[in-house]
């Protein structure tokens, strides 16, 4: 990593077309300014990784979802007509022995 | 400016080739997808990688599960996105599953939005939403809804 000091109001320039601007400094807490391209995206880290985990979380069980919720839409309206392939089921609710 | 997004959007899903220039997090690499259908309602949906094989996000609308639901997206993810007519803008959360629990998760954070007219793509992030990246639903509920009538 590298590591430059700055004060507040100076910057460091990446790649020619990122500007980050120190704006102030209180405490532990600094304030940071970026000026980028619009097409890059810019977020606080935790957040990014939070996306990133559950993207990979999805992508992980995407086969499993596939499965059942695809399923489970599918199967879920003949419940109203429970053995609809076979008519002898629907009549039968009481006839045991 | 900002612009919220209509649930009442319009259609994404001809399996067309869609475009994410920056990939999502996590699969930057990925920049072409299709949206396949998985359910006879048009509720679920899969978001199928046509760069990493085997590579797929199960999806969703969000306001089926979380009526309330707000994108405010930030103006740099419209320019991303090419979205000059937020009327264009179809959203849909990413799902994990949770057999063990009998339930998902909707990314309600990182939504997925696709401009419809120009097949651009992109997970934007609402930062400042306060949004949870795992909003719970019971498996039991889409089961409901399906019952329902579905919409």
């Amino acid at each position: 990593m590298l590591v430059l000091t700055r004060r507040a109001g100076e910057s460091i320039v990446i790649g020619g077309e990122i500007t980050v601007t120190v704006l102030e400094a209180r405490g532990d807490q600094i304030r940071i300014g970026v000026d980028a391209p619009r097409h890059i995206s810019i977020h606080r880290e935790e957040v990014f990784r939070e996306v990133e985990r559950q993207n990979a979380a999805a992508a992980a069980t995407a086969s499993q979802a596939r499965a059942l919720l695809g399923a489970s839409r599918a199967q879920a309206p003949s419940s109203n007509r429970t053995g609809a392939g076979d008519p002898e089921a629907d009549a039968d609710p009481s006839g045991g022995p | 400016m900002t612009a919220a997004i209509d649930p009442e959007a319009p259609d994404a899903t001809d399996e067309g080739e869609l475009r994410f220039d920056d990939g999502i997090p996590g699969f930057p690499d990925a920049r072409r997808f299709r949206l396949v259908g998985l359910d006879d309602v048009g509720t679920f949906q899969v978001l199928e990688s046509l760069d990493h094989e085997g590579l797929s996000l199960v999806v969703c609308p969000p306001w089926i599960f979380f009526p309330d639901y707000v994108a405010e997206l930030g103006e740099e993810d419209e320019e991303a996105l090419e979205l000059s007519d937020p009327s264009d803008a179809v959203l849909f959360t990413p799902v994990v599953i949770d057999t063990d629990e009998r339930c998902f998760h909707l990314n309600l954070l990182g939504p997925i939005v696709i401009n419809a007219r120009t097949r651009r793509g992109r997970q934007v992030v609402l930062a400042q939403s306060g949004y949870p990246a795992r909003a719970t639903v019971s498996l039991d509920e889409v089961a409901g809804q399906a019952t329902e009538g579905g919409d």
